[in-house]
C-alpha cells in the first residue's frame, strides 16, 4: 500500500514514540519531533527538493536529552525550540548551534511546552500541577509559577489566551496579557495569576488534546473517549449556547450475524479511541484535524460542524499532528497507540511521520464542489 | 401499487432507486448518482476534474500528476478500493447489492410501522410481507400490557380523581378518552403521559453535530443537507392526512435512514423505557446535568439510533493519561539525579 505521492514519509524517523511535532514558524520545509528517545529530530527540505524522487525530508540532526522528550515547539523564529522533557527541565535549543539551556525546573515531569508569538512568552506545564511563565528574551527574568488545581495534560495558544486542560476535566483558560505583566513586574507578595475564566470539560473523560483556534474565537478539546468538543471563549450565553461535542475516531464492529444494517436485533460493538492530536489550520482558521487511536486523520470544519475529509488509515495510532505555518503541509506522527493495560509498551520500528502536502481546496471550508 | 399515494415511498421505489456503491446514499434516478460518484469519488483532488470510474481517476493521477490512488474517496471502509469497476449501478458485487436491498427493506419496514404507530392510521394494502407482520404482531401486545401498566401507574400516581383507573382495562378504561384510533395502532406510541422523569428530553439540535456517523455504517457521510437530527421530529401530523405530493420528500437528500430515525423519535420514548424496565435499569435520574453539551449529544445520539443496547469499547480508559503510564515503565523512567 504505497501512499500517494501527495503524502509522504519522512525518511529516518524517531526510533521510538512521538510525543509532539511542531512546523517552524518561518518556513514549512522545516519540522521538529519529540520522541521518547529522548532526542528531538530536527528535518528540513521536506519538499521534494529537486533530488530523486522519494528523497523526501532529510534529518538534519537531533538534539539528544536525559529523559524522554514529552513536547516541543518554537520560539520566536526557525531556530529556536523549546522542549519539555521527563527529566523535570524546560530547554530551550538553539538549533543551529545546538547549544541547549535549561530555562526552569519543575518538580514532576513537564508535559507540555508552548510557545507565544504575540507575547513572547514560553509556558511550560508539567506534572507537578504547575504552569511556568518564562521570557526567553529576557533569561535573567526566573519563570513565574502559577499553581494549577490539577495535572496540566494539554496547553493550546491563541493570539490572547492560554488554554489549559488538566486532570479531573478541569479547564483553565488564562489571558495571557495578564501572565505576560505578572512576569513583567514580579512582586513577592502579589497573587499568582487566576485565570481569566474557568470551565469544566465538556467532554465526559480525560481530556487528550486541546487546540487553540488562530481567530482567538474559541478552541476545541478531545477526550480519551472518541469525542471532540468546540467551544468559544466569549462566555456570553449565545457564544456559550454554540459549543457543541461529537463523536469520532471510533470504529463499529457488528457481530457475525452483521450485514452491518444496524437493525433491532444486530448489537455492534463500538470500539472508541482516544483522540490524541488536534491541531488548527492556520489560514482556513475554521479548519482542524484531528488524529486518533484508530490510525486516521479527519479534517473538520468547526463553524460548519462538518467533517471535510477523512485520510487513508495509517499503520499505527495518529500520536501527533502539526500544519506548517502556511497550511501547506500537514504532519501526522504515527506509533502504536498505548492502551489500557499495557504491560509493556515501544514504539520502535512502528514510529514514523508523515507529510502531507494539502490540496490547494484540501482545508477550505465549503466551495469545495459537493 | 399506489404510486406515492401517502407521500411515503413503497419498498419496490425505495429498492429501485439508484444507490451509491461507495457510500450507500440512495439517489432520484441514474443521472444524479453518476454525478455524484464524479464529485464525491472520483475527483481528483489535485486538480479537481472529474472522471467517471475509479480506474479512470487512477489513470488520471497516473498520467497527469504522477502520482498513485490507492483508494476511492469518501467511500465506507469496507469499499474504498479500486479492485471493483463502478460506474452508476453497474459493477456493483451482487453480495453487496444483496446486502443492500436488505437493509432497504429492513429500513423500510420499520419506518412504516413506527409511522403507524405515530399516526394509528391503518396499514394499506401492502402489509403481507413477513417483516411488517413480525413488528406489528409480537411486539405491540407486550408493548400495549406494558403500556397499560405503565399508564395505570402514572395515573394512579398522579390523580385520586380516577382511583379505580388502575384496575381498568387499558382499552377501555383510559381515563383521558384517548383517540381510538391510537388503540388500534400497534405501539399506540404517542401518549400524552410524559415518560417518569421525563428523561428524553427534546435535545438542542446544536448538540448533535451532523457528521456523527450513524453506527451502522463506520464512517459513513451522513447527507450533507441534514445538520443536525432534531430531537422530537414528527414524521407526520397526527390526526391530519399526509400531505398531498410532498415534493420535497423523494428528491431531497433524505434517505431511508433520516426517515427512520425521524419515525423512530416518536417510539423510542416509551420503547426505551420498556425496555429498561426489562432490564431492570433504573431510567437516569438528571439527563440533563449542567455539564454543558455532552449528555445531550449522547442522548440524542442513542435516541435517533436504532440500537438501544450497544456495547462500547474504549480503547484507553484510565483515570492517568497513557503518558503517564508509560512515564511508569522502567524503560522511559527518568531517575532524578541527587540534587536535581
Amino acid at each position: 500500500m504505497a501512499p500517494p505521492a501527495t503524502q509522504f514519509e519522512l525518511a529516518q524517523p524517531p526510533n521510538d514514540a512521538i510525543s509532539a511535532l511542531a512546523f517552524s514558524p518561518d518556513s514549512p520545509s522545516r519540522l521538529l519531533a519529540s520522541s521518547w528517545d529522548k532526542n528531538i529530530y530536527l528535518y528540513d527540505k521536506l519538499q521534494n527538493s529537486g533530488g530523486e524522487e522519494g528523497s523526501h525530508g532529510t534529518l538534519l540532526r537531533t538534539f539528544e536529552h536525559r529523559a524522554p522528550v514529552l513536547d516541543v515547539c518554537f520560539g520566536k523564529d526557525g531556530n529556536e525550540a523549546f522542549s519539555a522533557g521527563m527529566d523535570w527541565q524546560v530547554r530551550r535549543i538553539d538549533l543551529d548551534s545546538g547549544e541547549q539551556t535549561t530555562l526552569s525546573k519543575h518538580a514532576a515531569p513537564v508535559r507540555r511546552v508552548v510557545y507565544s508569538k504575540e507575547h513572547s512568552l514560553l509556558i511550560s506545564a508539567s506534572w507537578d500541577s504547575t504552569l511556568h511563565i518564562h521570557d526567553p528574551s529576557n533569561p535573567s527574568l526566573s519563570p513565574l509559577p502559577v499553581p494549577l488545581p490539577g495535572k496540566p495534560h494539554a496547553i493550546a495558544a491563541s493570539p490572547s489566551k492560554l488554554v489549559v486542560a488538566m486532570t479531573s476535566r478541569l479547564v483553565h483558560i488564562y489571558d495571557l496579557s495578564a501572565l505576560s505583566n505578572a512576569l513583567a513586574s514580579p512582586s513577592p507578595s502579589a497573587q499568582p495569576p487566576q485565570p481569566w475564566q474557568q470551565r469544566e470539560s465538556s467532554l465526559k473523560f480525560l481530556t487528550r488534546a486541546v487546540a487553540a483556534m488562530p481567530s482567538d474565537a474559541g478552541y476545541a478539546t478531545s477526550s480519551i473517549e472518541g469525542r471532540v468538543a468546540v467551544e468559544w471563549f466569549d462566555a456570553s450565553a449565545e457564544s456559550q449556547a454554540r459549543k457543541y461535542a461529537f463523536k469520532c475516531h471510533r470504529t463499529a464492529h457488528p457481530q457475525p450475524d452483521g450485514s452491518g444494517s444496524g437493525a433491532t436485533t444486530t448489537t455492534t460493538t463500538d470500539v472508541v479511541y482516544p483522540v490524541n492530536a488536534l491541531a488548527f489550520h492556520p489560514v482556513h482558521g475554521s479548519t482542524f484535524a484531528s488524529g486518533g487511536g484508530d490510525a486516521t486523520v479527519a479534517l473538520w470544519d468547526a463553524e460548519a460542524k462538518r467533517r471535510m475529509k477523512v485520510y487513508q488509515k495509517f499503520a499505527d495510532s495518529v500520536a501527533a499532528l502539526a500544519f506548517s505555518s502556511d497550511g501547506r503541509y500537514l504532519a501526522v506522527g504515527v506509533c502504536p497507540g498505548f492502551e489500557t493495560g499495557m504491560e509493556d509498551y515501544s514504539g520502535e520500528g512502528r514510529t514514523k511521520i508523515f507529510v502531507r502536502e494539502l490540496g490547494e481546496n484540501e482545508a477550505l471550508p465549503k466551495g469545495k464542489g459537493k | 401499487m399506489g404510486k406515492k399515494k401517502r407521500g411515503h415511498p413503497d419498498v419496490e421505489e425505495l429498492l429501485s432507486r439508484a444507490w451509491c456503491y461507495y457510500c450507500e446514499r440512495d439517489f432520484e434516478d441514474l443521472k444524479l448518482l453518476i454525478s455524484h460518484q464524479k464529485a464525491k469519488h472520483f475527483k481528483c483532488d489535485r486538480c479537481g476534474r472529474r472522471l467517471n470510474t475509479a480506474g479512470g481517476l487512477s489513470v488520471h493521477m497516473n498520467q497527469v500528476h504522477k502520482e498513485s490512488l490507492t483508494s476511492v474517496e469518501n467511500a465506507l471502509p469496507n469499499r474504498q478500493g479500486l479492485d471493483v469497476e463502478i460506474f452508476g449501478m453497474e459493477g456493483i458485487p451482487e453480495d453487496i447489492v444483496q446486502q443492500h436491498n436488505q437493509r432497504i427493506i429492513q429500513n423500510f419496514y420499520q419506518a412504516q410501522a413506527e409511522r403507524y404507530a405515530a399516526t394509528g392510521n391503518p396499514p394499506p394494502g401492502q402489509g403481507g410481507k413477513g417483516p411488517a407482520k413480525k413488528l406489528k404482531i409480537e411486539t405491540p401486545e407486550e408493548i400495549k400490557k406494558r403500556l397499560a401498566e405503565h399508564r395505570a401507574r402514572v395515573a394512579a400516581q398522579k390523580t385520586t380523581m380516577n382511583g379505580g383507573s388502575a384496575t381498568h382495562t387499558p382499552l377501555e378504561g383510559r381515563p383521558d378518552g384517548q383517540s381510538p384510533a391510537q388503540n388500534a395502532s400497534p405501539g399506540a406510541f404517542n401518549s400524552p403521559f410524559p415518560p417518569p422523569g421525563g428523561q428524553y428530553p427534546t435535545f438542542p439540535a446544536q448538540s448533535v453535530p451532523g457528521y456523527s456517523p450513524p453506527p451502522q455504517y463506520p464512517g459513513a457521510y451522513p447527507p450533507p443537507s441534514i445538520p443536525s437530527r432534531p430531537g422530537s421530529n414528527l414524521p407526520a401530523p397526527h390526526g391530519l392526512p399526509p400531505r398531498p405530493g410532498q415534493p420535497g420528500w423523494q428528491g431531497s437528500a433524505s434517505t431511508i435512514d433520516e426517515l427512520v430515525s425521524g419515525a423512530a423519535q416518536e417510539g423510542d420514548e416509551i420503547d426505551q423505557l420498556i425496555r429498561m424496565a426489562e432490564a431492570r435499569i433504573k431510567p437516569p435520574k438528571k439527563p440533563e446535568t449542567p455539564t454543558g453539551a455532552e449528555p445531550p449529544a449522547e442522548g440524542g445520539e442513542k435516541k435517533s439510533k436504532k440500537e438501544k443496547d450497544k456495547n462500547v469499547k474504549m480503547i484507553y480508559d484510565d483515570e492517568l493519561s497513557p503518558e503517564e503510564r508509560m512515564a511508569q515503565m522502567p524503560r522511559y523512567a527518568f531517575v532524578v539525579e541527587a540534587g536535581a
